[in-house]
C-alpha cells in the first residue's frame, strides 16, 4: 500500500497552492478581489491539511506540519506595496496573466492529487479519509474554475490592448 | 393639508387582506398657480424603484408641481417627500445649459459641434491606439430605456467594447443575480399586490419606510388594517420597520448568510418545509439541508449578536403564516456575501412553497428607478433581453436584430463591472471613460483612490449630467443633458411595472436628451450594421422603444404586446406583455415552471463564495429543467474586522429626505433643509465610553481616510456607526466651494465586491471615532423621524413649515 505516497502529494500540492494563492494575492494586491479571495482561498488550504493531518499518521506519510501561515509577514508587506507601485504600469497585466496561468496549473495539480487520493481511500475501503476528500471536492474543483474564469476576463484585455 | 417633511407617509387608509389599498391623493404645487391654467403630463416618479404614477403640472411652460396618479397599480396617488418636492431641481438656476470643454486646466463653454468634435476625435484615437477594448461607458440606474438601448447598442454593437455599466453595480446588481442564480433570470417574481394578501412580511436589509417610503405606507395600512400581519425585521439599525416589527434582529451587519442559515436550520428542524413543492419544483435541498445543519441558533447568535431565541422565534414566524412575502435591499447586496445571502432569502420562499401565487413572493428589491431598465437593456454586466452571454444561440440571435457580426459582440467573459473598468482605467488600457448620469466620485468606495484615477491625464473623461458635480470636476467634457419631464421614454419599477413618462417642458439652454446625444455621438462616429446601414435606424424614443420590444420577443422580460399608445392612460402594466397576454402579467411562476433551462436561462450559474462561473456543461448536468435552484453557503467573516485601531463597524446608507449624492434633492429646498449636512449615528453606550454628547463634533477614520461629522446619539446597535452616503465635498449651489472637510461616507469604504454581482461591499468596514470638538449643545444636524431618530436628549423634531404642505385627497 502507498497510501503515504498519495497523501505526501495532496499535502504538498495543497501548500504549493496556499503558497502562490497568497504571493499572487499580495504581488497584485490592486487587483482587489484577487487580493481578498487569494487570501480565503489560501486559509482555505490551510483548514484542508488540517483535515489530512489525522491520516499522515495512519499511513506513515512524512508531511511537514507547517501548513500555512495566516499573518502577513514583512515579504507579504513588501510584495503588496510593490503591486500599488507597479499597479498603474504597463507590465502588470502581461504579469497578471503569467501568474493566474501558473495558478490554473497549481490547482489543477492539488485537484488531481485530490482526486487520486480518494480513489486510493475507496480501493482500501478508508471510509474516514473517503469522506474527507468528498467533503472537500466542492471545494477543490472550485479553485481552477474560479481562475478560469479570471483568465477569462483578463486575457483579452491584456492581450488586445497596448497597454 | 399636512407637513410631508414632518409626516413622512402621510395619513393611514388601513385596509384587510384582499379588500385592495385604498386611494389617496397627494399633490404639491407651487404657490399662486392658478389651476386653472396648469396643464398635467402623465409620468411616474424617478426618486425611488417604487415607480409612483403621477402628474407634472406645468404652467407657461414651466414645471410647477406634482400629484400622484390615483388609477396607477403602483401608488393608488399616493407621493413620498422625495417625489412630492424633487421636481424643484428641475427649474433650479445652475443647470448645465452648455457643453463645456477643458482648456487649460479649466472647463469653459463650447458649442456641441465643438463638444462632439473632441468627444469622437478622442474616441477615434483610443480606437486607433488600444482597439474597443481601450473605450468604456459607466450609466446610471436613472436615464430612461429608450436611453440605455440606444447606448447598449451603440456600446455593445457598435464600438464592440464589453466596458459597459451602470451605477446599478451599486445598487441592485445582487438582485438581478440572486434571481438568475434561483430562478434562471432576472425580474421580480411577484406583484405590489403580494403586499395587499400576504398575512407575514420577512424584511432584510431593507429600510423601505426610508428608501421606498409609499410601499411602506402600503405596509403600514395593512399593518394598522385589522388582520395585521407578522413583520420579522433585520437590521443593525432601530428603522421605522424595526419599530414595528413583531421580532427585531439586530445583526452584527456582514453576518446575513449566518442568519439566514440559521432561520433555514429552523425551518427544516420545526419541519415547516413544504416537502411536496420543494421536491417538485426545486433542486439542491439535500445540499442546503447539510449546509444549514452547521448553524444551529447558538451559533447564529454568537456569530450574528442577537439572542438564540429571537432567531428560533423569527423562524416560527415566518415558517407558520400561509402566505408570506420577503424583502431584501442595500443591507444584503451592499453588504458581505451578498448574491449569497439574497439567494438564501430566495431559498426561504422555495422552502415556504409560497412563491408565484398571491400573497407569496420574494422581492429582490430595486433602488433606482430605472434600474430594472439598465439591467433589460444590457446597459450594465448582463446581454440585452436578459440573454446568456455564454449561450452562442443568444449571441447570434442578438447579432442578427442587430444586425451585425456575431464576432462584433464580445461574448468571451461576462460584460465588465464598473470596479473592474476602473481599475483598467487605473492600470492603464482602458483611456476613454464616458460617465453618464451619475457621480462616481462621491459614489464609488474608497474616494480618493477613485479621485485619483479619474483625474490621470491619460484617461479622457466625458461627463453627462445636468448639474456640475464632484466627477465633472474631473472631466475633460461636460455634456448638459435634458431630465425626467423634459423628454419621453419608458421605465420599469420593481415589480415590472412599465410606464411611459411625457415630455412635460423643454430643456433648458442647450441641453440634450441622452438617446439625442448617443444618436449623434453614433452618427459621427459612423457606426454603421454589417450592410453599411446606419446601426442606429430610430430616431425618435417611440422608434427606439419599437425596436426594443422586438428585441425582447420571446424572452422573459418580453415586451413585443406593448407600445406607447397602450402605454398612454394604463396606469402602469407589468411584462411580460405578449399578444396572448395584451394586459401583461401580474406574477410570473404561477405554474412554477422556472427559466433555469440550459437553453432558456440568463446564466448557468455562479460558485457563490468565489463567483467563478459554471459553463453549459455543469448547469446541464445540474439538470433543474424548469425547477428553482436552492443555493447553498459557508458564512465566512469579513474581509474586515473591527480590531484595537479600528473597533468600530461601519455601516453606510440612505436617508429619507435624499437621493444618492443630492444633486436633485439637495436642490428641493424642503427636503435639503430637513437633512442639511452628513452626521454619525453612534449608540448611547458607545457614545458614553467615549464621551461624546449629541451634536459633538467627531472624527470618523478608517485605514483609507476619514471625516468629520456631528454625532448623533441613536439606537443603533452598540459597536456599530451609520454614516449617510448623500453627502460629497460639493455644496449644492456653488461646486467651487467644498464643503470645508471631506464629509461622503465612502472616503472611508474598503475597495472589495461581492464575488457574483460585483456589487461594492459599503456597509462593512472597521473604523474609530474621535471626538474633535463640543457641539455647543446645538443637535447633529440629522432629521428626527425614522432610523435616525435620537434617543435621550431633547431635540426639536424635524418639520418642513409651510413650504412642505401637501394636499391630499381621499377617495376611498
Amino acid at each position: 500500500m502507498k497510501l503515504d505516497r498519495a497523501l505526501e502529494d495532496t499535502v504538498q500540492a495543497e501548500a504549493e497552492l496556499a503558497t502562490r494563492l497568497r504571493v499572487v494575492a499580495d504581488r497584485h494586491a490592486v487587483e482587489h478581489d484577487l487580493h481578498h479571495l487569494g487570501h480565503s482561498l489560501a486559509r482555505q488550504c490551510g483548514e484542508h491539511l488540517e483535515r489530512l493531518a489525522p491520516f499522515a499518521d495512519r499511513y506513515g506519510a512524512s508531511v511537514g506540519a507547517d501548513g500555512v501561515d495566516d499573518s502577513p509577514g514583512v515579504v507579504e508587506r513588501i510584495r503588496r506595496k510593490g503591486a500599488q507601485l507597479v499597479g498603474r504600469s504597463e507590465g502588470a497585466g502581461m504579469l497578471l496573466l503569467r501568474d493566474l496561468r501558473d495558478l490554473y496549473l497549481a490547482a489543477h495539480e492539488a485537484e488531481l492529487s485530490w482526486l487520486i487520493l480518494g480513489l486510493a481511500a475507496h480501493a482500501v475501503r478508508d471510509r474516514e479519509l473517503l469522506e474527507v476528500t468528498a467533503d472537500c471536492r466542492e471545494q477543490v474543483e472550485v479553485r481552477g474554475r474560479w481562475v478560469r474564469t479570471r483568465i477569462k476576463e483578463v486575457a483579452p484585455q491584456v492581450l488586445a490592448t497596448s497597454s | 393639508m399636512t407637513d410631508r417633511i414632518a409626516d413622512v407617509w402621510g395619513a393611514r387608509t388601513p385596509y384587510r387582506a384582499g379588500s385592495g389599498w385604498p386611494r389617496r391623493v397627494d399633490q404639491h404645487v407651487e404657490d399662486g398657480v392658478p389651476e386653472a391654467e396648469v396643464r398635467w403630463f402623465p409620468s411616474a416618479c424617478v426618486l425611488c424603484s417604487n415607480g409612483c404614477g403621477m402628474d407634472i403640472a406645468v404652467h407657461q411652460g414651466r414645471m410647477v408641481g406634482v400629484r400622484g396618479r390615483a388609477t396607477d397599480r403602483v401608488n393608488h396617488g399616493r407621493l413620498g417627500p422625495k417625489g412630492l418636492f424633487g421636481w424643484q431641481a428641475n427649474n433650479s438656476a445652475d443647470r448645465l445649459v452648455e457643453p463645456l470643454v477643458r482648456r487649460n486646466g479649466r472647463l469653459e463653454r463650447a458649442s456641441w459641434e465643438e463638444a462632439m468634435q473632441l468627444v469622437v476625435e478622442r474616441s477615434r484615437r483610443v480606437l486607433a491606439e488600444q482597439g474597443p477594448l481601450g473605450m468604456a461607458f459607466y450609466t446610471s440606474g436613472q436615464l430612461f430605456l429608450e436611453d440605455y438601448y440606444t447606448l447598449s447598442l451603440v456600446a455593445r454593437g457598435g464600438i464592440g467594447t464589453p466596458h459597459l455599466d451602470g451605477n446599478t453595480r451599486l445598487c441592485t446588481s445582487t438582485a438581478e443575480f440572486a434571481l438568475a442564480e434561483t430562478f434562471g433570470s432576472d425580474g421580480a417574481p411577484g406583484s405590489l399586490t403580494d403586499i395587499d394578501q400576504c398575512d407575514t412580511l420577512f424584511m432584510i436589509g431593507h429600510n423601505m419606510a426610508e428608501t421606498h417610503t409609499v410601499l411602506w405606507a402600503r405596509v403600514l395600512d395593512r399593518l394598522q388594517g385589522g388582520d395585521r400581519p407578522r413583520l420579522v425585521v433585520v437590521d443593525p439599525r432601530p428603522t421605522t420597520a424595526a419599530r414595528e416589527a413583531d421580532v427585531h434582529l439586530a445583526i452584527r451587519n456582514g453576518t446575513n448568510a449566518a442568519l439566514l442559515n440559521g432561520i433555514q436550520h429552523e425551518l427544516i428542524v420545526q419541519d415547516r418545509v413544504d416537502h411536496a413543492f420543494v421536491e417538485e419544483h426545486t433542486v439542491g435541498f439535500e445540499t442546503l439541508r447539510r449546509q444549514v445543519r452547521e448553524y444551529p441558533p447558538e451559533r447564529v447568535a454568537e456569530i450574528c449578536g442577537v439572542r438564540a431565541e429571537d432567531v428560533v422565534e423569527a423562524a416560527r414566524i415566518l415558517g407558520s403564516g400561509q402566505r408570506l412575502v420577503s424583502t431584501c435591499l442595500q443591507g444584503v447586496y451592499q453588504s458581505h456575501q451578498a448574491t449569497a445571502s439574497a439567494c438564501q432569502v430566495n431559498n426561504i420562499n422555495l422552502l415556504r412553497g409560497m412563491i408565484g401565487r398571491p400573497g407569496c413572493t420574494v422581492f429582490q428589491m430595486n433602488g433606482q428607478p430605472t434600474a430594472q431598465n439598465t439591467r433589460e437593456t444590457g446597459a450594465n454586466g448582463s446581454f440585452p433581453g436578459m440573454r446568456n452571454w455564454q449561450n452562442p444561440e443568444h449571441v447570434e440571435e442578438l447579432a442578427r436584430i442587430w444586425n451585425v457580426d456575431p464576432l462584433q459582440l464580445s461574448s468571451w467573459a461576462p460584460p465588465t463591472h464598473a470596479m473592474q473598468i476602473l481599475r483598467y482605467a487605473e492600470q492603464g488600457s482602458v483611456r476613454f471613460l464616458w460617465v453618464i448620469g451619475t457621480n462616481p466620485a462621491v459614489s464609488l468606495p474608497e474616494l480618493p483612490r477613485i479621485r485619483s484615477i479619474l483625474a490621470q491625464e491619460r484617461l479622457f473623461v466625458v461627463v453627462s449630467d445636468a448639474f456640475l458635480t464632484e466627477t465633472t470636476q474631473l472631466a475633460d467634457v461636460v455634456l448638459p443633458v435634458a431630465l425626467w419631464g423634459e423628454k419621453t421614454g419608458t421605465y420599469t419599477n420593481h415589480d415590472r411595472t412599465v410606464h411611459l413618462s411625457e415630455k412635460a417642458v423643454d430643456p433648458p439652454g442647450r441641453a440634450r436628451s441622452d438617446m439625442e446625444i448617443l444618436l449623434d455621438y453614433a452618427q459621427r462616429l459612423g457606426l454603421t450594421d454589417r450592410d453599411g446601414a446606419p446601426l442606429v435606424a430610430w430616431r425618435s424614443p417611440e422608434e427606439c422603444f419599437d425596436a426594443f420590444k422586438e428585441m425582447t420577443r420571446g424572452r422573459p422580460c418580453d415586451y413585443s404586446g406593448l407600445s406607447y399608445r397602450r402605454l398612454r392612460g394604463a396606469g402602469g402594466i407589468q411584462w411580460p406583455v405578449t399578444d396572448e397576454r395584451p394586459s401583461g402579467t401580474e406574477r410570473l411562476y404561477a405554474d412554477h415552471e422556472f427559466n433555469t433551462r440550459t437553453d432558456r436561462c440568463q446564466d448557468y450559474g455562479h460558485d457563490l463564495g468565489t463567483g467563478a462561473a459554471y459553463e453549459r456543461k455543469d448547469r446541464a448536468e445540474l439538470g433543474p429543467d424548469g425547477r428553482a435552484i436552492l443555493k447553498a453557503v459557508r458564512y465566512v467573516p469579513p474581509h474586515e474586522a473591527p480590531d484595537e485601531d479600528h473597533p468600530f463597524l461601519l455601516t453606510t446608507g440612505r436617508n429619507v429626505y435624499h437621493w444618492h449624492t443630492r444633486t436633485k434633492t439637495g436642490r428641493a429646498p424642503q427636503l435639503e433643509a430637513a437633512a442639511p449636512d452628513v452626521w454619525v449615528e453612534l449608540s448611547v453606550p458607545d457614545a458614553a465610553r467615549l464621551g461624546i454628547a449629541e451634536g459633538d463634533l467627531v472624527l470618523v477614520a478608517s485605514s483609507r481616510g476619514a471625516l468629520q461629522a456631528k454625532a448623533r446619539l441613536s439606537g443603533i446597535r452598540e459597536g456599530v456607526v451609520f454614516v449617510p452616503m448623500h453627502y460629497g465635498s460639493c455644496s449644492e449651489g456653488d461646486e467651487s466651494e467644498p464643503a470645508g472637510h471631506a464629509r461622503a461616507a465612502n472616503e472611508l469604504t474598503i475597495t472589495d465586491w461581492d464575488p457574483v454581482s460585483k456589487q461594492p461591499v459599503l456597509k462593512v468596514a472597521a473604523v474609530r471615532i474621535e471626538r474633535l470638538a463640543d457641539g455647543g449643545a446645538a443637535p447633529a444636524p440629522a432629521p428626527t423621524t425614522a432610523a435616525p431618530g435620537p434617543r435621550g436628549e431633547a431635540v426639536p423634531s424635524t418639520s418642513g413649515g409651510p413650504g412642505a404642505r401637501a394636499t391630499v385627497e381621499d377617495e376611498t
